[in-house]
């Protein structure tokens, strides 16, 4: 047959050789081929449905409240600095100045506005830095972290990849644009130890980072992108790039810096002495730093909370509207009078 | 199955010509549809004298000479497996890249290779193309695996070839053309040959075609006459044949042999084809004429013609949208980059997250990774192809055909479809239309063998005008007819009912006129067919069975008819027969047979009898027997014969005329040398026969006319009453006489008598279409009643490709049932395109015949019913099953399950790939542009093989909207799929809004919920990941009917499967996400997102999926409250019972 192609014919000829066997037994009776195996059928009845919307409402109504409490309970202070900290005169070419040789030194005065609990979380936060940019996350080579055996793997690390031949430890775009302003913390003239063991995850410190894998060649090329390294600390040790390392999700995000280990009382005066090195300014970057005390549930953020009480609030309309829609109008289950042929007179087509 | 002749199965008759005729005439016609036009053209070469350029010539006994010469004569072993083991891997590729998706993978996998477009590694990008090759590749190789095996069983045969003077054992595979072999009985023949010899002097050999065209009855072949003589001494033997060229015709061959300057010629009776198994005769010999692949029967191995469903052809309307969708949202994407791009394009070098230039080259740095603004903007577009590659569900072409694989294998093994009489199971030979069953409009049925078994019992007699149609039994006739034959007593197999009345006159000898006729009349049933008694034994050794083995199931019952009234047909040989008449043996000298042909409409014998005397009898429909009798001499026995033919017919039966003629010497001469020239003519042989056969048959005397009942299947009417209450217009087209049809079509409940019958009889194109547009008129002007429409195939002929065409579609669209009688097959597959042609509604063709092969290829799904009539229509065939009744559950519950779970798993596999395309696409307007993707890419490529592909797939074979008896109980439920409501571009839309609106939902919530936080791109991608899994088969959850243990574990297996997935991703260390699973899954966050994102996503989707179903419920929706609260009872009644119901809902 000219319609046959190369494609049909290895199926009919699987199928062919099964109609030579023409004469077939009867195919045995089982519940499973015969399609009949045991099954729940559950229909959505309007019980079921009212059920399930108040279900929901009851479960998201607290829910949202817990959240919202949880938000609430949260003691933030933020403290934007990215402009402040430049020098009236500077502040026409902000570029120019950070990329200058001028003092960066700033304080900042903070007024804690409600008592904080410890731990008490510093962090930085950058906004409209990309830390997910494609370019960006990918300039990075896993192999070498962790390991001393694969320091040349640096294919994926460009433009930072090497310098004069020799490969960068830690390579790539992310190590290379490490954050390094640091803040120096004090509390009533008193300083204000910020800790900074801890800060990245067991798992990066442990497995990750290797212990044995130093620094090198990092920041020699011939532009300096952020922080420096401690050349004789083992990655599996320096934090911050650790911390760095896991590249933010979203465009604004916080980074740990350290914790603080002791409350703070309300009306604490705090005066951070901050080296402002890191450059945003090319790309319109804000960056703050951050105070926080966390819940359970996480940092500062009533989104969570809204949506619950959203979500529940009109699961429970929606269980009045059905319950309401189903008093009134009620259809009876399984009524044949409501099949298409039943209800065109003298129907069946 | 309905042949050309009224009442008479034409193609048993006399297989071979009937069948030219058949296939020529389709040939010649304007349509043309698959492979019946390409066949025809080889079958009506036949007909045709071999030219030189056609034909090869084969030395008998020699086959060093035979396959010396320049014909390329192909060894006997044969090869059915594809690849060897070298070519395996580039063939099976070549064939694999044959189909679109995977040339759509492989593009995708190439592009990302491209280190600008490189968006997933090596491994993730090439891993599902590899993993489909693979699994196709280890299902082929299986297949051509066991496809070896049974080729090296095959080749390894033993055949007695003869070989130095002696027969000596020969493999299969060594046997070459020219040779020539011994086959004994029961052997299964090697290779086609054409006889020499045979252990019957006459030549005579019966073979069983079972294998090559399924019939079981015994066939005869013949040795020439020339050749018997000579076969004894090979050594000496010399002649060639020349053949025509080889070709899939089972039934047609045309040769010449030339042994000793003497020219024979060959025909298909003489060819025994490989694949046969000789029976009944001791030992044959032949002349290996075509080997191993050039045999019919390889020739004819070749399956079903590949046919394209109608969802997979509406669902490429919606695969067209969402590429416009992919290529909207990469359009989108590349936009937004380059805005970006040109908006920053001062600072790219310094940005931190940027760095364009590259200062460790040279000082003033070069561009790394970046090629010029346009440049970036072409990358960004490519590399957001392959990054929402899914967007187009190439996994769903797979799914598809896994699921169809499942739900062949359901429907073989339901028990409901299982023939117990011919102990065949239901066979899918088409898997890519399994859906359409669920869709069918309009039903074509055969009657013959399709509506009715095709086992004819002879009912009634008319001799000389009188009826003898008492059927009832007497009592003492019970026993059946027997008769003693040298102490051994003989049996007719199959036991005849009888009129006592004729019996009687058939015993008192010849004294009257009445009962001489009788006589005659007998004898001509005995001796004017082609069957073949074969004596049988039985447990008690003096008791011997004579079975009748014929082409023809009317000449069988014939036949035994004729023995139940004393006529024992014992021995057929070409040369003479044998009748046991009541005793007596009687031998009878076969002077000269004219076959059966649809032309003639009527078979010929000429007998020299017992007296000396020759005399010819024939049989054939009554249209054409009664323009050959002698009306001046007996034109009242005509005209009472005539009537009672009417009676019968209307009563359903099948109808036969007998005359016969006395010839005297001159008259028999003159026939005898016309004869003689006409069969060994080289040119239109056929067509000379044709006209010998003419000639002769004139001026006969009118003996009778026979009836035969053909009964109907079991179940019949119910069926036809189901499906017509399905909503499914059934046209039965027959070759039967308009009162038979008729009749049958009452019996069939296909007609009721509350039908007002529209018939259109016409004889010219005027005529008929006068009665077709009054016809139409009538219709118009009142609708409210039912309407038969009959129409006959003279009419046909009209209407068929002309502008009437139009009139008659409307006619019989407003009419519920339609019958056409008096069809020829070439009609059927007219009839059917012509109601193809104009509506878009799904057709479904069912007949058993040669003759309904043209009709089955024709419509959108072609059932062949596997029964008496050989296995043409099962081997053109897209479904095959044993009764017509079967089509039933195969139509209103595998066609209604089969549609509704691929239509239902279409959306679903559209919905999932999009709502993660989706969900990559929201992240990109929050990474710069840049298709950053925080899922890892690993999980990208297993979430549409992996994480969402096996309950969709075990849902589309398993998912039952409804149960099986209640779709039976209420056909009208298969309306959902006429309707398609299954799948529409409406419920398309619908499903892209959910999709929207989800893939939002698993968005936005955590990304609100941690902005401005300290999380991760793996952390948040493990979050996305999971989210989108569990909305994605908790989506399915709620759309699935039937939870058996099945669906539970294939739905909870996957999401658990996608969370263990997941882990395993991110435990190695090597890759960016390590550990953040386990970092972000310890936090109240994550879960507290995950269940938000579930209820809200879904949310929308069940209050409107409730509100639907309980306000505006569709039939499916309350049949299966119907079943689920139990409101029907079990009854008897069938659809007015669901009216009556009070009880009220017990929630």
């Amino acid at each position: 047959m000219p319609s046959n192609n190369t494609a049909s014919s290895s199926a009919a000829g699987s199928s062919d050789s099964s109609t030579t066997r023409r004469n077939s037994k009867r195919p045995k009776y089982s519940k499973f081929t015969q399609q009949e195996l045991p099954a729940c059928k559950p229909i959505l009845t309007p019980g079921w449905v009212i059920l399930t919307f108040l279900v929901i409402s009851v479960i998201f109504i607290p829910l949202g409240v817990v959240s919202l409490f949880a938000s609430q309970d949260v003691v933030e202070i933020v403290d934007r600095y990215d402009n402040d900290c430049i020098p009236p005169p500077s502040r026409a070419d902000k570029v120019a100045y950070i990329q200058g040789a001028a003092n960066k030194t700033c304080t900042r005065t903070i007024v804690v506005p409600k008592k904080m609990k410890q731990p008490i979380y510093v962090y930085y936060e950058l906004e409209n830095f990309y830390q997910n940019h494609r370019r960006y996350v990918k300039s990075r080579s896993d192999a070498q972290l962790r390991s001393v055996r694969d320091e040349n793997q640096i294919e994926g690390c460009k433009p930072e990849d090497d310098v004069n031949g020799q490969p960068i430890v830690p390579c790539g775009l992310i190590a290379w644009s490490l954050f390094n302003d640091t803040y120096a913390l004090s509390k009533n003239n008193q300083p204000l130890n910020v800790s900074k063991k801890g800060i990245a995850w067991k798992s990066d410190r442990e497995h990750k980072f290797g212990k044995n894998v130093f620094p090198k060649n990092f920041q020699m090329g011939n532009i300096t992108g952020g922080g420096r390294l401690i050349p004789n600390v083992p990655l599996s040790e320096q934090e911050d790039l650790i911390v760095w390392m896991r590249t933010a999700a979203l465009p604004t995000f916080r980074k740990l810096y350290g914790k603080i280990e002791t409350d703070l009382q309300e009306n604490d005066t705090i005066h951070v002495v901050l080296e402002n090195n890191y450059n945003t300014y090319s790309f319109d970057g804000k960056k703050k730093l951050v105070l926080s005390t966390t819940s359970w549930l996480g940092g500062k953020n009533d989104f969570l909370g809204i949506a619950y009480l959203t979500v529940g609030g009109i699961c429970f309309f929606l269980a009045l509207a059905f319950t309401i829609m189903y008093l009134v109008k009620p259809r009876r289950l399984g009524d044949p009078t409501y099949l298409s042929w039943n209800r065109v007179p003298g129907g069946g087509r | 199955m309905d042949k050309p002749p009224p009442s008479i199965s034409s193609s048993r008759w006399s297989n071979v010509s009937s069948k030219e005729v058949t296939f020529a005439d389709l040939a010649s016609k304007r349509i043309r549809h698959g492979s019946a036009g390409a066949d025809s053209e080889m079958l009506s070469m036949s007909q045709k004298e071999i030219k030189d350029e056609d034909a090869r010539l084969i030395y008998i006994n020699d086959p060093d000479r035979t396959n010396d010469t320049s014909f390329d004569f192909t060894g006997n072993s044969i090869k059915t497996a594809k690849y060897s083991v070298f070519t395996f891997l580039p063939r099976n590729l070549f064939e694999q890249f044959h189909r679109v998706a995977y040339v759509y993978f492989l593009v995708i996998a190439v592009l990302n290779q491209l280190p600008q477009l490189a968006v997933f590694g090596r491994g993730a990008s090439i891993m599902p193309l590899a993993f489909v090759l693979l699994v196709s590749a280890i299902k082929d190789a299986y297949e051509d695996f066991r496809r070896h095996r049974s080729d090296r069983v095959e080749n390894n045969r033993l055949a007695l070839v003869f070989e130095d003077g002696e027969f000596r054992d020969k493999q299969w595979k060594y046997i070459r053309v020219g040779e020539v072999i011994k086959v004994v009985s029961n052997q299964t023949l090697p290779c086609d040959m054409v006889l020499l010899a045979t252990s019957d002097p006459t030549g005579v050999v019966y073979v069983q075609t079972t294998n090559l065209d399924g019939e079981s009855n015994l066939k005869t072949r013949y040795a020439k006459q020339e050749t018997l003589q000579k076969a004894t001494d090979l050594e000496t033997f010399d002649g060639f044949i020349k053949c025509e060229k080889p070709n899939r015709n089972i039934y047609g061959f045309q040769a010449n042999m030339e042994i000793d300057g003497r020219r024979l010629s060959l025909g298909p009776s003489n060819i025994i084809l490989r694949g046969c198994e000789l029976k009944n005769t001791e030992w044959a010999l032949g002349v290996v004429v075509y080997a191993g692949s050039e045999t019919k029967a390889m020739l004819n191995n070749s399956g079903a013609p590949s046919k394209r469903s109608r969802l997979e052809t509406r669902m490429n309307l919606e695969i067209i949208l969402l590429s416009l969708f992919l290529i909207a949202l990469c359009t989108t994407a590349a936009a937004t980059a380059a805005v970006w791009l040109r908006r920053h394009r001062d600072d790219l070098d310094t940005i931190l997250f940027y760095r364009r230039k590259d200062y460790s080259v040279r000082p003033e740095g070069k561009n790394h990774n970046y090629y010029g603004w346009g440049w970036e903007i072409f990358f960004t577009f490519f590399m957001a192809v392959i990054v929402y590659q899914i967007m187009i569900p190439i996994s769903l072409y797979i799914s598809m055909e896994l699921v169809r694989i499942g739900q062949a294998y359901f429907m073989t093994r339901d028990d409901l479809m299982y023939d117990e009489s011919s102990k065949s199971s239901f066979q899918c030979r088409a898997l890519n239309i399994n859906e359409d069953l669920g869709q069918i409009k309009y039903l074509f049925s055969d009657k013959t063998g399709t509506l009715t078994d095709n086992k004819m019992e002879f009912q009634c007699a008319c001799i000389g005008g009188v009826d003898y149609s008492d059927r009832e039994p007497a009592e003492s006739e019970q026993a059946g007819y027997s008769v003693e034959v040298d102490g051994i007593i003989l049996k007719p197999k199959m036991r005849v009912r009888v009129d006592p009345s004729l019996l009687n006159l058939t015993r008192n000898g010849k004294a009257t006129e009445e009962a001489k006729r009788a006589n005659e009349f007998f004898l001509s049933l005995a001796a004017c067919n082609t069957i073949v008694p074969i004596v049988t034994n039985t447990s008690d050794p003096n008791v011997k069975l004579v079975d009748y083995q014929g082409e023809s199931p009317d000449e069988q019952a014939l036949v035994y008819a004729a023995a139940a009234y004393g006529f024992l047909l014992i021995e057929r040989t070409s040369g003479h027969i044998v009748i046991n008449v009541r005793g007596e043996m009687q031998r009878y000298n076969v002077l000269g047979l004219h076959e059966f042909d649809s032309d003639r409409k009527r078979m010929s014998v000429i007998l020299g009898c017992p007296d000396m005397s020759v005399k010819l009898f024939v049989k054939g429909a009554d249209s054409s027997m009664f323009s050959v009798m002698d009306e001046v001499s007996y034109g009242d026995v005509i005209e009472a014969t005539k009537k009672q033919l009417h009676a019968y017919s209307s009563d359903g039966l099948r109808t036969l005329v007998v005359g016969m003629r006395k010839l005297n010497d001159s008259e028999f001469e003159q026939w005898r040398s016309s004869f003689e020239a006409a069969s060994t003519a080289l040119i239109g042989r056929a067509g000379l026969l044709r006209k010998v056969a003419g000639n002769i048959e004139t001026n006969l005397r009118i003996v009778g006319a026979t009836a035969i009942e053909d009964k109907l299947q079991r179940g019949v009417p119910e069926a036809i009453e189901s499906l017509r209450i399905a909503g499914i217009k059934v046209w039965v087209l027959t070759g039967d006489k308009q009162e038979t049809a008729i009749s049958i079509g009452f019996s069939s409940r296909l007609l009721t008598r509350n039908m007002r019958q529209i018939v259109i009889n016409s004889n010219s194109l005027d005529s008929c279409r006068r009665s077709l547009e009054e016809a139409n008129d009538s219709i118009a002007s009142d609708d409210d009643e039912s309407v038969a429409l009959i129409i006959d195939g003279t009419s046909l002929i009209y209407v068929l490709d002309n502008d009437l065409e139009d009139v008659l579609f409307q006619v019989a669209c407003k009419s519920s049932a339609v019958l056409c009688c008096r069809v020829a097959p070439f009609q059927k597959a007219g009839i059917v395109a012509l109601v193809k042609n104009r509506t878009s509604d799904m057709t479904l063709a069912i007949g058993d015949g040669a003759n309904d092969v043209s009709m089955i290829q024709m419509a959108d799904v072609g059932v062949g019913i596997s029964g008496q009539e050989g296995r043409q229509a099962v081997m053109a065939s897209d479904f095959a099953m044993g009764q017509f009744r079967f089509l039933v559950p195969l139509l209103l519950v595998h066609g209604h399950w089969n549609y509704q779970r691929m239509g239902y798993m279409i959306l679903y596999n559209f919905y999932r790939n999009a709502v993660f395309v989706l969900i990559l696409f929201w992240y990109v307007l929050f990474t710069c542009y840049t298709l950053t993707t925080a899922i890892t890419e690993w999980s990208s490529v297993l979430y549409s093989v992996v994480y969402t592909s096996f309950p969709t797939i075990v849902i589309g074979i398993l998912d039952k909207n409804l149960g099986r008896r209640i779709l039976l109980r209420h056909p009208q439920l298969y309306g959902v799929g006429q309707r398609a409501e299954g799948y529409s571009t409406t419920l398309f839309w619908y499903m892209m809004f959910d999709t929207v609106w989800q893939s939002a939902v698993i968005f936005f919530i955590p990304l609100f919920a941690y902005w401005g936080s300290t999380i991760d791109t793996s952390s948040l991608g493990d979050l996305w990941t999971i989210a989108a899994v569990v909305v994605v088969n908790l989506h399915l959850a709620m759309d699935v009917i039937r939870w058996n243990w099945i669906a539970h574990a294939a739905i909870w297996g996957s999401i658990v499967a996608a969370c263990i997935c997941v882990i395993v991703i991110d435990v190695i260390p090597t890759l960016p996400g390590y550990w953040a699973i386990f970092q972000v899954a310890k936090t109240w966050m994550f879960w507290f997102c995950l269940l938000a994102i579930v209820v809200t996503a879904l949310l929308p989707r069940f209050a409107i999926k409730f509100l639907v179903e309980y306000y505006r419920p569709s039939d499916v929706r309350i049949a299966r409250e119907v079943e689920k609260l139990g409101t029907y009872r079990e009854s008897q009644t069938m659809v007015t019972e669901m009216n009556q119901i009070q009880d009220p809902p017990r929630r």
